[in-house]
């Protein structure tokens, strides 16, 4: 399976488990993808593995069986992604550029903010 | 005598000409050429620096009349002092480009698991959206780069603006745009505390704006792009202050032509700064130098 293979599903698994609001099996997660697709149940715990390693998903022990869940809403790791893309700190210039200027970290969290009240 | 007059240039270099050049506006026409004047000015600042290390200490044992053994401490002690220098500045260079790398790594698997495929439409390769009703557009250079917009910017810009805006960014990318930045930022922090300037630094980046609109606007036109630089920053609050200023700075260039002859001019004046200190200091005094070595 290639890169990208994976990091699609990896977004996919993500996506499952945000839109399920409560921690998910492996079963139940590869039930979810296997609706619309022929999917290995090995390769979905292979994905799930990998997430957790890169501690996006928390993995807890009940009735026997692993459940996963992710570290943060979607809406929180959206906002976290916007604050480290567009805060302006000295050392951080190098990192990624931007079409429009940076912003200092409190008008950023302002306008984040503002944004979601609309 | 060597000494005191590479200080000079290097002092003049360091504190008064990063000002000048800051403040002027002709680099607007010119953008390439005047972020290589930049580094130019950077390196023989450096240069310089290296310079009165290493001929100071010669030449003060040698006006005082000391004997040889004096004159070889003189000598190691400053090779040592540049040897600490340079270490310095690579040093920072490999801590700006590790740190840089580990945000980007980490910044683009978080992009790939937040984008939404479906509202991308034929806008395909490397571009990322996001959720957010603040409009935002950045890259994320690497090898491995990717562009990301929030879904705010395809609903606020049309799509010859997106088109616009993805030229600029991917402009950034193919002419890897974050390794003058990073060289910069390197730089910037090698300085002590007391003697750097951020000028520099700002200068290059908006330098470098202007570098990637220019890349743009030969795609679109500069209608678009005017456009969707207007539009995102009516979004943002970023109206007030440096922020403003420099927007306006981009805006007011995109009528005027790029100058051929301004460019040539300031390849001219990098080249000069970087050959004649050279030519006309150290290869006399290494001629002098040379001759009073002491194993001869």
């Amino acid at each position: 399976m290639g890169t990208m293979a994976m990091g699609d599903l990896e977004r996919e698994v993500m996506t499952k488990l945000w839109d399920a609001r409560e921690p998910l099996t492996v079963r139940q997660v590869h039930e979810l993808l296997s609706r619309d697709r022929d999917l290995a149940y090995t390769t979905v715990m292979t994905v799930l593995d990998r997430l957790a390693k890169k501690k996006l998903v928390t993995q807890q022990k009940a009735d026997r069986a692993y459940r996963y869940a992710p570290v943060q809403s979607r809406e929180e790791m959206t906002a976290g992604v916007m604050l480290d893309a567009l805060s302006a700190t000295p050392d951080r210039d190098a990192a990624l550029a931007y079409f429009m200027g940076q912003l200092p970290p409190e008008a950023l969290k302002a306008a984040i903010e503002a944004s979601r009240q609309q | 005598m060597t000494a005191l007059l590479l200080g000079a240039l290097g002092l003049t270099l360091s504190l008064i000409a990063p000002g000048i050049l800051a403040n002027a506006r002709w680099p607007d026409r010119a953008p390439v050429a005047a972020v290589v004047l930049w580094q130019a000015l950077t390196l023989t600042a450096v240069l310089c620096a290296l310079g009165v290390v290493l001929a100071a200490p010669e030449e003060l044992t040698r006006a005082a009349g000391a004997r040889h053994p004096e004159t070889v401490v003189a000598l190691v002690l400053s090779l040592a002092v540049a040897a600490t220098i340079v270490i310095r500045l690579l040093i920072s260079l490999a801590q700006v480009t590790s740190r840089a790398r580990a945000r980007r790594d980490r910044h683009r698997m978080l992009v790939d698991l937040l984008d939404h495929v479906e509202q991308r439409g034929e806008i395909g390769g490397e571009v990322r959206v996001l959720d957010g009703a603040l409009p935002m557009a950045y890259c994320v250079p690497g090898r491995d780069p990717r562009v990301v917009l929030s879904d705010a910017v395809l609903k606020v810009l049309d799509r010859e603006q997106v088109d616009a805006v993805l030229a600029h960014e991917r402009a950034h990318l193919r002419h890897r745009h974050e390794l003058v930045m990073e060289s910069f930022t390197a730089f910037y922090q090698a300085v002590p505390k007391l003697l750097r300037s951020r000028a520099p630094l700002d200068a290059v980046h908006l330098l470098l704006e202007m570098v990637s609109d220019d890349a743009a606007r030969r795609r679109t036109g500069p209608e678009p792009l005017r456009a969707a630089l207007s539009r995102l920053a009516d979004a943002l609050p970023l109206a007030e202050g440096a922020a403003g200023e420099t927007r306006r700075r981009r805006l007011d260039r995109l009528d005027l032509p790029e100058s051929r002859s301004l460019s040539v001019a300031a390849i001219v004046a990098a080249a000069g700064l970087l050959v004649l200190p050279t030519v006309i200091l150290v290869v006399p005094w290494l001629g002098r130098a040379l001759d009073a070595w002491p194993f001869q």
